[in-house]
Formats: structure tokens, C-alpha cells, sequence
């Protein structure tokens, strides 16, 4: 579950957002949207406690902002998948060890890590290319490879973070369904998105940021 | 067990994803420690070449006229009691002939029809000393002695040589002080600018929930690695060094020296960059994790 209550957070340049109040249940696959500089990015780092509020409590799966230990920052994170839109794929690594990662912060053995690697790889369709760094894959290829190594470790939430900034528009739409498949699973998904028309019609909670205050859709 | 293997093997891969950044470090890291060894090498040695030349200092010491042989003798004990002298051998008139003759090739009594040589006593002094030898005082005593009459002896020599052991004594371990701290700083630097061009792995590891433990091991394992290598390196450097080095002795010089290398310098050095390696990546990741 994620909630926020009354929570607020400035930068210092003076963005942020504002007296934010917003309960995700479990399971849910909810919207973000909001035009650049609106306060998405600032709301999903909040979320994964690399923020904290200036005011107010963030809860996410049983964690609670205002009780946390940097101990346990590393603790939620393992339960929680992210998907950026710039990927954050290692470079140096190839796309089997860059999925992979995870499971090894996890302890996973190498035959687990191996056979749940390849079932990831084959639910976002890059069969063959595991040994392939991710300058030699596409856009749509990384950031399918970014969505496997956040859902690999079956975390309890995934916050995906404009995942369809760089993308074209089928790319786009193809990421939107393997995260709906990934959260017919039971995984709450947020996804914060600046393209209005890629999300509409999906019968999807929607909340809608604007300059740090947010709103239901 | 699997993670920590894990971690070892990241290391390990680590340091060959960065080939170039890893062979800069090795480079640096094994000339400064070479200089280290060599340094090692002399400090050890330099004792074995002072004892050498200790053996070469030689007090000639010349007895009045009037001396008999057992007066001499008595004098001769005397000697040898002084503190800083190994041993003293009798001269007396008829082996001062001798040797007269022997360097000469003439007897100095069919020269001059009488031994105009006085009894006189070869005084060697302890090598094995660690502190710098002061000659002086036992000049001083051995003039004190009844029926002493000249002493001759390398004075200026002999205080150069104690004085060069002296300074090497001294400032050696400063210098190695210097030597070291300056390794430390090149291991903390390479690993501080590892890990900036790596910020980015730094960043992922970290949302992906690794512990600051998880990210560090493997920048600890593979600063390890380097300086395994270096020391690998430079244990071979400067066994070839020594080798070279006591051929050349042997046969393009009349020292009779063997410089010796100690198997502790290597182990000295393997646990001296190894200490450093871990406390410096340790403390060059945990400020990039704050």
C-alpha cells in the first residue's frame, strides 16, 4: 500500500510538491500525470525514500518515512521496482548480469538467478540478446530489459517514472501492456507519464499533478 | 557464500572492465613500491656493507722503544678490553722485520745494520655494531695506555662512513613514512576517481536496494586485486634487481658483498598495500554513499 498524508517537499530552487494526500491500495495500477517540472519525479523519489518530506508522512508497504533508519532505505527498495526513463542500466554489464543484479543483492543462488533471468527475459521478448551490452540494444529493448530487472525480484509495488519518455509510440504502448500483464500478478504498478493520450481509456485511477498540487482525474 | 563469491568475481570483472583505469593504477602503484623495496633493500644491506667496511678500518698502534714483549702483551690484553674493539694483534720488532721484508724485498738490518722498528699492534674494531661507530673515544683510550706512542688510523674515513650510516639510519624510516603516505593517497585517488566514472552503477546498485556493504565489497575487492598484482610485480622487479645487482658486484667490483633481498619485505609490502587498499576504498565509497 502507498499512502501520503499531507506530505510537502521543496527543493531549493522552490519546486516540489504541495500538501499531498493520495492512497494507492494494493494491486492497483494507478496513473501519474503531469506536464514537465510538475512534481512527478519528486513524488516517485519520495516514494523510494530518496527523498524524505519536509512536512507529512510517506507509507510505502509498511515503511514509514518518518521512522526510517538508512538501514532500512536499502530494506523497502528490495520490495519496491523502478523503471526510469533514461533505464539506469549498467553499461558495463551485459543485459543477462544487468537483470540479474537484483537477485544477486538478494542471495539468490546462481541456478536460481539463471532460470528466473530467463523467464524475465522471455516475458519482455529479448530471447538471444543476453549477452548483449545495452549501447547495442534499442530504446524499446532497454527499457523492456529496465522493466524485467525491476519486476525480477517479484517486488510488492513498481514505480515506472516517464518509462516511455524516449520511446516511440508503439514502444510505448507495448511497455504499457507488459506492465499491465505484470500487474495482473497482484504487483501495485504507478506510472508517471507526461503523454496523456498513451493512458487514457485504460479504466485506470489517474491522478493529475500540477505545479506541486495534486488532484484526482 | 553465493553473494560473497559473487562480490569476489564483480571484483575481479571489475578490474578488467576498466582495463586502462586498473593498468594506471598497477603502474603507479608498482613504482612507488618498488622505490619502497629498493629503499628496504638498501636499509637491510646498508649494515652488511658497513660491516664490510668496518672490517677494513685499521688502527696502527706504535710502542715506545723501551717495551719488552711481555709488557706488550699486557698492553695488547688492555686493548682489547676497550669498548667498540673486536680484536688487536702483536707486532712485534722481529715480524715488523718480516713483514719489512716481505713488502720491500730487502731485510731493513743489512740496510742499516740495526731494527729501527718498534713493537706495534694491528687494532680492529667491532662490526657488528648497529649504532653508528664513534672512533675517537677509543683512539682516546688506547693513547692513555702506558708506552703508547703514536696511533695511525682513517680518521676522516671512517667518521664519513659512520656518518653516511648514520644519516641512512635516520631518515630512512621518514623517507619510507613519506613513500608510504604518498601510496596511500595515489590508492585513495584511484579509487575516488573509480568510482566517479562509475556513479551511475553506484546509483542503480543503490535503487535497487544493495547495502552500502554490497556496493563497497567489490571496489574493496578489486582495489585489492591491483595491489596484488602491483606487489607480484614489483616482488619479481626486485628480486631480478638484486640479482642484477650482486652479479655486477662480483664481477666488476673488488667488494666482496652479497646483497640479500628478505622473502619479509615482500610479505611486508603485500600486507602494507593491502591495509591500505581496503581502509581506502572503504572510505572513498562511504563518502560518495552519504
Amino acid at each position: 500500500m502507498i499512502e501520503f498524508q499531507n506530505v510537502s517537499y521543496s527543493h531549493n530552487k522552490g519546486y516540489g510538491v504541495n500538501n499531498l494526500n493520495m492512497l494507492i491500495k494494493n494491486g492497483d495500477f494507478t496513473f501519474l500525470i503531469g506536464p514537465t517540472g510538475s512534481g512527478k519525479t519528486t513524488l516517485m523519489r519520495l516514494l523510494y525514500f530518496d527523498l524524505f518530506p519536509d512536512s507529512g508522512i510517506v507509507k510505502v508497504n509498511g515503511y514509514s518515512s518518518n521512522k526510517m533508519g538508512s538501514r532500512d532505505v536499502s530494506k523497502a527498495r528490495i520490495n519496491i521496482g523502478m523503471v526510469f526513463q533514461d533505464y539506469k542500466l549498467l553499461s558495463d554489464r551485459n543485459l543477462f548480469e544487468n537483470i540479474a543484479l537484483p537477485l544477486h543483492v538478494m542471495g539468490f543462488t546462481s541456478n536460481q538467478i539463471t532460470s528466473r533471468v530467463d523467464e524475465a527475459i522471455e516475458l519482455v521478448g529479448l530471447e538471444g540478446k543476453e549477452s548483449h551490452l545495452p549501447k547495442e540494444l534499442s530504446g524499446g529493448e532497454q527499457q523492456r530489459a529496465s522493466l524485467a530487472r525491476a519486476f525480477i525480484k517479484e517486488p510488492d509495488i513498481i514505480l515506472a517514472d516517464e518509462p516511455t519518455g524516449n520511446l516511440d509510440p508503439v514502444a510505448s504502448f507495448e511497455l504499457v501492456r507488459l506492465l499491465e500483464t505484470i500487474n495482473e500478478t497482484g504487483t501495485t504498478v504507478l506510472m508517471a507519464s507526461h503523454n496523456y493520450n498513451l493512458i487514457k481509456g485504460r479504466g485506470r485511477p489517474i491522478f493529475e499533478l500540477k505545479s506541486g498540487i495534486l488532484r484526482v482525474r | 557464500m553465493d553473494k560473497l563469491f559473487y562480490l569476489i568475481i564483480e571484483g575481479i570483472k571489475n578490474t578488467w572492465r576498466h582495463k586502462v583505469t586498473a593498468f594506471t593504477a598497477i603502474f603507479s602503484l608498482s613504482i612507488l613500491l618498488y622505490i619502497i623495496g629498493l629503499i628496504s633493500i638498501a636499509e637491510k644491506n646498508s649494515f652488511k656493507v658497513l660491516q664490510y667496511l668496518r672490517s677494513k678500518y685499521k688502527i696502527e698502534v706504535f710502542f715506545s722503544e723501551d717495551l719488552t714483549n711481555e709488557e706488550a702483551i699486557g698492553v695488547i690484553h688492555k686493548i682489547k678490553k676497550i669498548n667498540g674493539v673486536k680484536n688487536a694483534t702483536l707486532i712485534d720488532k722481529e715480524d715488523a722485520t718480516r713483514i719489512f721484508k716481505d713488502q720491500f724485498g730487502e731485510s731493513i738490518i743489512d740496510l742499516l745494520g740495526y731494527n729501527p722498528l718498534p713493537t706495534s699492534s694491528v687494532v680492529n674494531v667491532e662490526r657488528n655494531i648497529r649504532q653508528p661507530l664513534r672512533i675517537e673515544p677509543i683512539i682516546e683510550e688506547i693513547k692513555s695506555l702506558s708506552y703508547v706512542e703514536e696511533i695511525n688510523y682513517q680518521g676522516n674515513l671512517i667518521k664519513k662512513i659512520e656518518g653516511i650510516y648514520k644519516k641512512i639510519v635516520e631518515y630512512i624510516p621518514y623517507f619510507l613514512g613519506i613513500v608510504i603516505f604518498i601510496i596511500g593517497l595515489i590508492i585513495y585517488n584511484m579509487i575516488k576517481v573509480s568510482i566517479y566514472s562509475r556513479s551511475e552503477t553506484i546509483q542503480s546498485l543503490q535503487l535497487i536496494g544493495a547495502t552500502k556493504l554490497f556496493i563497497k565489497l567489490p571496489f574493496i575487492f578489486e582495489s585489492m586485486l591491483i595491489s596484488i598484482i602491483s606487489v607480484s610485480l614489483v616482488s619479481t622487479a626486485l628480486i631480478l634487481t638484486s640479482v642484477g645487482a650482486n652479479y655486477f658486484i662480483s664481477n666488476f667490483t673488488v667488494y666482496n658483498i652479497h646483497l640479500n633481498v628478505d622473502l619479509y619485505l615482500f610479505f611486508h609490502l603485500f600486507i602494507l598495500v593491502i591495509f591500505i587498499s581496503i581502509l581506502a576504498s572503504h572510505r572513498a565509497v562511504s563518502i560518495f554513499l552519504k
